[in-house]
């Protein structure tokens, strides 16, 4: 724990966010789908370019296709392999696996816990789409859900790793409710209506924080984890439910033994005010604001409309670090190291502590392809150099 | 009343688990261009399919093609684009905000989106923005109700004229922010005027203009809507009380009376009764009814047994299950 605490207070600490695309001779592997040419060179050209030990032994077994059971698994660890050494060739300070092992942040948790019943996909943007679940019954554990990846990501690690865990309030909003929403007749009144969603609301949040998350978290801890963010893409989702965000992440991580962070991403960021004031748990925030800010280079206000709202995570009580996204990852736009440089110097100079600034994607590249996602990252780690040359900090 | 009740679908409809495979593998180079617009063509039948299955008056195509509200009227104008991703209002959904830098206007022909004239049967239903919506939705540093008119006169109005000329017989605007959000009261006289624009242009064509606010309680609103130039208003029967309202209602009003973000199908006889009830006190010149939003909200197969929901409402209403 103490190594931990130690990493976080690296000023501009680098770090993965999330989920990286599934390359495709995982997909199709996985799937039982024949691979072509073009599929084997992929595993070889990156195995190559990120350095990935063994890899070899990769394409010796996608040529065996199909694949068992145990062969499909052994696969998937490859491709854990594969997107850990993305991150760690790009130089990121804390790494992940890019969730290699799990299908999708809101699906896996979903698919190892008890009460749901799948509905269909639902699109989120654009040609994105998620799967969606709807809750049928009480939630509980069924499995811990992370504990096998964390396992094998420990034994095949370099670097420090922060385990992502999604988050009880986003796991609900992202969720049908049949179960704890008893009456659906619109002939109600609306003001009887809406106190029973809110209840029910509620009640389904504070359970699966409970729960669901809570033993999860405490199955990881078990096992060595010391540094856990939890992803809330859906935290500001409903204006009204703030506080029930936050006494989530409460009742999630209260007591446990570990360092807590939090993801948050393309929200209005003011909405998070006063409520995440309550949220002393949480050590550092991971939000997304190049989505939001201008291209051109400049320090300034005017410069940096996306990072406009930063000062009020300054100003929070409990003096969290700030995990600043500075890659826009909806877009192939190659953001250059000079931008963001740009883009930390003006938090830095907001904030007046470049140890309370770490530096980060927007959220997980996974729309983005492999060779987007690495050069971004690559640009980011050089972004942090150009930083630190300035404040004259140790680039070690 | 019941030879005015008309139902219909409006907004974006959920695409089949198919044509998001084909569209996902089509991103990846797994799947081509000819694979997804077959599929969309699919999908179109089985939708069409649908609103006969339910008997509702008019055909919408489910703007299938249609990644969010604004995009192909954003292709096809000079001075927009869409980059930024922004959340739909309180789902998790997303929109990429239009961005104009210059005045709006449209630059080609009715976009490629409408040309479904082959599979939808007549009457068609067209859904679009609101210029209000669009102007407060939209990444500008233009004055928003200078824009507001902009994009009813240079962009929504030659869509609309393009649409008369297609067969569409019900333009139905989407107006969400207005509940939601609110509105100054100085920025009325914009937002009627922008109305007008297109109210010109529907009644020179002999469309039924509909102008339906959801996301949000409609009734603080409500008195200032009904002097509005169009047809009928919608007000979401979720967020809104309508028993709140006293008095007649001297125009065509729409009933979003099926939660579109609900994967619960309401109660017939609940819903029955509270269409009726309503009704029956506001008097309206015709009853429209529909969901409260878009359907897109939901997995297919949900959305389409709401479709068939509505139809049975509707018949019910009419006095002719």
């Amino acid at each position: 724990m103490s190594s931990t605490r130690d990493i976080l207070s690296k000023p501009l600490l680098t770090h993965e966010l999330g989920s990286l695309d599934k390359p495709s001779w995982r997909v199709k592997a996985y799937a039982g789908v024949a691979l072509d040419e073009r599929d084997i060179e992929e595993a070889l050209s990156w195995g190559m370019r990120l350095e990935v030990p063994d890899h070899e032994r990769l394409l010796d077994l996608l040529g065996r296709s199909p694949l068992d059971d145990a062969q499909r698994q052994e696969v998937r660890r490859w491709s854990s392999r594969y997107g850990l050494r993305l991150e760690e060739s790009a130089g990121l300070d804390v790494v992940y696996d890019g969730e290699q092992q799990r299908s999708e942040m809101y699906a896996w948790a979903v698919a190892h816990a008890n009460g749901f019943e799948w509905r269909g996909s639902v699109r989120a943007f654009d040609n994105k789409y998620y799967s969606k679940a709807a809750v049928t019954g009480p939630i509980s554990l069924r499995e811990p859900y992370h504990n096998a990846e964390f396992a094998f990501l420990r034994s095949v690690a370099g670097a420090p790793l922060k385990v992502p865990v999604t988050g009880a309030y986003t796991i609900a909003d992202w969720s049908f409710d049949e179960y704890f929403i008893r009456d659906h007749d619109l002939a109600l009144p609306v003001a009887e209506r809406r106190k029973q969603r809110h209840e029910a609301r509620r009640t389904l949040v504070l359970e699966l924080a409970s729960n669901l998350i809570r033993p999860n978290l405490q199955a990881l801890i078990d096992l060595g984890a010391t540094w856990i963010q939890l992803d809330e893409p859906g935290a500001s989702t409903d204006p009204e439910e703030l506080d029930l965000f936050v006494e989530s992440f409460n009742v999630s991580v209260d007591g446990l033994d570990a360092v807590f962070s939090t993801h948050l991403c393309f929200s209005d960021y003011d909405l998070f005010f006063p409520a995440i004031e309550r949220m002393h748990g949480c050590r550092q925030f991971a939000v997304g604001f190049a989505n939001y800010d201008r291209r051109e280079l400049g320090r300034s206000d005017e410069a940096r409309p996306g990072y406009a709202v930063i000062k009020r995570f300054r100003d929070l009580p409990y003096r969290p670090i700030l995990g600043l996204g500075v890659l826009d990852i909806h877009s192939d736009f190659i953001e250059s190291p000079e931008l963001v440089r740009d883009r930390i110097l003006y938090a830095v100079d907001v904030f007046g502590d470049p140890y309370r600034i770490h530096v980060t994607a927007d959220c997980g590249l996974r729309t983005r392809s492999w060779a987007v996602a690495f050069q971004k990252l690559v640009n980011m780690v050089a972004g942090v150099r150009l930083a630190k040359r300035e404040l004259g900090l140790s680039q070690v | 009343m019941n030879d005015r009740v008309i139902a219909y679908q409006h907004g974006i409809y959920p695409r089949s688990e198919d044509l998001v495979a084909a569209t996902r593998g089509l991103e990846r180079a797994r799947a081509s261009q000819h694979e997804v617009d077959e599929r969309i063509d699919a999908d179109l039948a089985d939708f069409v399919r649908t609103q006969r299955d339910a008997g509702l008056d008019c055909f919408s195509d489910g703007l299938l093609r249609w990644h969010d509200i604004f995009r192909p009227l954003v292709r096809v104008s000079k001075g927009v684009d869409a980059r930024t991703l922004v959340r739909w209002f309180d789902n998790n959904s997303f929109f990429r905000a239009p961005e104009i830098t210059q005045r709006p206007s449209v630059e080609s022909n009715l976009p490629a989106v409408f040309d479904s004239r082959t599979l939808v049967p007549e009457p068609r239903l067209a859904t679009l923005p609101s210029p209000y919506l669009f102007s407060r939705a939209a990444d500008t540093q233009r004055h928003r109700n200078d824009l507001m008119r902009e994009l009813a006169r240079y962009v929504l109005r030659p869509v609309v004229e393009g649409l008369a000329e297609r067969g569409y017989r019900v333009v139905h605007l989407q107006e969400p922010w207005l509940t939601f959000f609110g509105i100054e009261p100085s920025d009325w006289a914009s937002f009627e005027e922008a109305l007008q624009e297109l109210r010109e242009a529907t009644a020179a064509n002999q469309m039924t203009f509909v102008l339906h606010t959801y996301f949000g309680n409609a009734i603080p609103v409500v008195d200032r809507l009904r002097r509005m130039p169009v047809d009928a208003v919608g007000v979401d029967l979720v967020e809104t009380d309508l028993d709140a309202f006293k008095g007649r209602w001297e125009m065509g009003l729409l009933l979003g009376c099926l939660d579109g973000r609900s994967s619960t199908v309401e109660p017939l006889d609940g819903s029955v009764r509270l269409v009726q009830r309503i009704a029956d006190a506001l008097e309206p010149s015709a009853l429209y009814l529909s969901s409260n939003c878009e359907l897109e909200f939901l997995p297919r197969e949900v959305a389409k047994r709401k479709v068939l929901r509505l139809g049975e409402i509707a018949r019910h209403v009419r006095g002719t299950p």
